[in-house]
């Protein structure tokens, strides 16, 4: 991924169980200064979204590196930035203090 | 109710994306666009670059059938691609 330039990136999830799966998620970024570069475009985090029993989904993420990354000299080593997804269950009135996205 | 662990540095606060959320493609409608996106990065070692047309059609399939907002693909970093189609349109 060159910094600048928009990226897509796919992850998979998979609802094991027999029930619907309401669930929402919230991402990590690693190292944690790369974490003010990244910038998502859109994808498929902070909103509930709903998995049916056994469903399987592809979820993509589409994000840039922001340019200003290759100018700052504590990322000169950082040639890896990994992204995490974690899902928690929704709970009934449990909303993520974020601006909604209908 | 926060707990602040770490002593000095920063707590790492997460952004929403710039243009919200994707719905679920329950249906798997876009899944033959993301497969040959896939194809192409696992040939091309995973060049992000490499892949960017096929990343491009993706997201028009999206948006074709209102799994993401429609927005012009020059503002979502495809300019050159744009521009080399209309350079190749009169051999259509």
């Amino acid at each position: 991924v060159v910094p600048g330039e928009t990226a897509l990136a796919f992850y998979k999830a998979k609802n094991p169980t027999d029930k619907p799966i309401v669930g929402i998620s919230t991402y990590n970024v690693i190292p944690f200064e790369a974490g003010q570069y990244f910038n998502k475009i859109q994808c498929f985090c902070f909103e509930e979204q709903r998995l049916n029993p056994q469903e399987e989904v592809d979820m993509p993420v589409f994000f840039y590196i922001d340019p200003e990354f290759a100018e700052d000299p504590k990322m000169a080593k950082v040639d890896l930035i990994t992204l995490s997804y974690t899902f928690f269950e929704a709970k009934e009135g449990q909303k993520l203090a974020l601006p909604g996205y209908q | 109710m926060s707990t602040a662990m770490n002593f000095g540095s920063k707590s790492f606060k997460p952004r929403p994306p710039d243009k919200g959320a994707f719905p679920l493609d329950h249906f798997g409608e876009c899944s033959a666009f993301k497969e040959r996106f896939m194809e192409c990065l696992r040939h091309s070692g995973y060049e992000s670059g490499a892949c960017r047309q096929r990343a491009m059609a993706y997201l028009e399939c999206r948006m074709e059938r209102q799994l993401m907002a429609n927005e012009p693909l020059e503002k979502l970093g495809f300019k050159d691609l744009i521009d080399e189609k209309s350079e190749a349109k009169p051999e259509k």
